[in-house]
């Protein structure tokens, strides 16, 4: 059995994690400076380098350390807070505050994210027109270029969107890594449907108002990126909803619980990334054979994805956002990723491999930007 | 009454999202059947004649005064929001109880009759533009006939969007809809908490 578990260590010698790393370190360059770099501007040269050489870092950490989490953590947090940075730079650029008017709805300059998508479905397909009121095409965050990034990154990650590409989940993840145990252990299974309800809820109430019920009422990242100017009652109810919403979903149970509850109880997009697990080739498997039931997954897990009864069956539910905690908490190494259709315990450094490759290239590409962004801004305050 | 019909089938979407967002997950959490979706619905309609009968006749008599104040309409819409958020977040709650539980209040509120009664009320008196503009006219009509005929071109005309609402009850029945559809009339509770409150707020400040 050792030796079993010494063949399934995901650790690599460093030569052979250099190796890994190459594709990765030729394509997030020619990515990153689309093609022709240029290195004139003498900040925005040492931002790129050092973006790209941390990404690299990273990357090739996950295959010499054979873990995956923590180092995805590590990028996924950075991105949630230099993407928050680099949009309320741009706001404040653009209008000189961090709120907007009616005045910038009417003329469409809101920058689209992907937690809109669930609202756009219904009246897409009713009214043939889109809800939101941002740009179609340009400017800064169009709606076609985020919904095909979304697109591309679901069928392929599947709910693994949530933990390599969301560019918020990095806020609630972060602050559930505060406590080393969590104060709060007991919550209720059924819990864990609360954003289908609440996907039901703004699907209904878009589709019907015609408007972006989520991003009106109830988003708590508007807290952290743009919302609503105080003029009158509503608007004080909506910042005071997109605070409390916040500091509640995203600062204080997460801390409390261990467990990303934003994106586990609240986010209406994770419902739909939940289903599109339906379709993705990758899944997290576990090895009935080597699992000796110690149940240190279900309490690692921090989307409420791995219940007891999971283990028991040998499968992770569809709410797994291959975040891959459990698979560096398992001692046994009897959780790794793989590839549907392949038994557990086959090609398993294979599926780990390919995997990575593509989830780490989305969220090294996407993130990269504004990571670039904000290291030239700290840069510039020095030279 | 074919322009009150009219004025109904143009705002009926307006009545629809008052109520779409409480009646589609309350049919979620205890889909039952065509039959029993029929008897909600049909409360829920007869709720609204009745609602609309008597705002006919308050119409009538007491003139457009009293409705078109923005006071009495906030005081108004904003305490029967609330009252019918707190219902249905004790709903929700009663709903993810034990069915053995003692206490009184929990089985009054389960009754299912109760809540198509309620959203009557609430949608019937929601005051949006077209209902301002029926009572305008039901209060300058020559008689009080006239008055209700108004009254019931409009009712017909929201009323035909609830049409294929029965058509829920085909739905086959599974435990998790039946969760997800308690979770989110919890949900729409508080957003009509919130909407109740901001009315009230509103007509204490501004009234």
């Amino acid at each position: 059995m050792d030796e079993a578990i010494k063949n399934l260590t995901m650790r690599k010698s460093f030569g052979k994690s250099m190796l890994y790393t190459l594709p990765m370190f030729l394509l997030t360059f020619i990515l990153m400076t689309g093609g022709r770099p240029d290195f004139s501007d003498r900040s925005g040269t040492i931002a790129l380098l050092t973006t790209f050489l941390g990404l690299n870092i990273l990357y090739f950490l996950m295959h010499y350390t054979g873990k995956t989490d923590k180092l995805r953590a590590i990028l996924f947090i950075v991105f949630a807070l230099t993407l928050s940075f680099t949009l309320i730079k741009n706001t404040i650029d653009i209008r000189q505050t961090m709120t907007y008017s009616q005045g910038d709805i009417l003329e469409c300059n809101m920058p689209f994210c992907h937690l809109v998508i669930p609202m756009l479905i219904l009246p897409a397909a009713f009214t043939q027109s889109i809800i939101y009121p941002g740009s179609i095409l340009g400017g800064f965050a169009s709606i076609s270029a985020m919904v095909v990034l979304w697109l591309a990154a679901s069928v392929i990650l599947g709910r693994g969107f949530c933990s390599w590409g969301c560019f918020y989940g990095g806020w609630d993840d972060g602050f559930s890594r505060f406590r080393k145990k969590p104060a709060i252990r007991k919550i209720s299974d059924s819990w864990k449907w609360m954003p289908f309800a609440v996907l039901l809820m703004v699907a209904l109430t878009s589709a019907l108002a015609l408007t972006p019920t989520y991003c009106d009422w109830m988003c708590p990242f508007k807290a952290v990126t743009e919302f609503e100017e105080v003029t009158g009652i509503e608007s004080a109810a909506k910042a005071g909803i997109f605070i409390s919403l916040f500091g509640g979903f995203v600062v204080v149970l997460p801390v409390l619980t261990k467990k990303r509850t934003q994106c586990s109880y609240l986010c209406p997009l994770g419902a739909i990334n939940t289903l599109s697990n339906k379709v993705s080739p990758f899944i997290v498997k576990i090895d009935k054979q080597i699992c000796n039931d110690c149940y240190k997954c279900v309490q690692a897990c921090p989307m409420f994805a791995l219940t007891n009864d999971d283990v028991k069956k040998g499968s992770v539910s569809i709410f797994c956002t291959k975040c891959g905690k459990c698979i560096d908490a398992c001692p046994k190494q009897a959780i790794h990723y793989g590839i549907v259709g392949v038994p557990a315990n086959r090609m398993v450094k294979f599926s780990r491999n390919i995997f990575l490759f593509v989830s780490f290239l989305f969220i090294a590409i996407f993130a990269s930007g504004s990571i670039i962004t904000v290291v030239k801004s700290f840069v510039n305050l020095f030279i | 009454m074919l322009d009150s019909f009219i004025l109904g089938l143009s705002s009926g979407s307006t009545c629809l999202f008052t109520c779409g967002m409480v009646i589609f997950p309350y049919l979620m959490a205890g889909t039952a059947g065509t039959r029993k979706i029929i008897t909600d619905l049909s409360l829920f309609l007869l709720t609204r004649f009745l609602v609309y009968f008597i705002l006919a006749t308050l119409a009538f008599y007491f003139g457009k005064v009293i409705f078109t104040s923005p006071v009495f309409r906030n005081y108004i819409s904003g305490i029967l929001y609330m009252l019918f958020s707190g219902m249905l977040i004790w709903y929700a709650i009663s709903r993810s109880r034990k069915p053995d539980c003692p206490a009184k209040i929990v089985e009054t509120v389960h009754n299912r009759k109760l809540v198509p009664v309620f959203l009557g009320v609430v949608n019937s008196l929601g005051f949006c533009p077209a209902l301002m503009l029926i009572l305008t006219k039901s209060a300058t009509e020559g008689t009080i006939v006239q008055s209700y005929l108004a009254f019931l071109g409009f009712f017909a005309g929201t009323a035909l969007y609830f049409i294929p609402v029965p058509l829920a009850g085909k739905i086959r029945r599974k435990k998790v809809f039946e969760t997800i559809g308690v979770m989110a009339t919890g949900i729409a509770g508080i957003i009509f908490m919130i909407k109740g409150l901001t009315s009230l707020i509103g007509g204490i400040i501004y009234g």
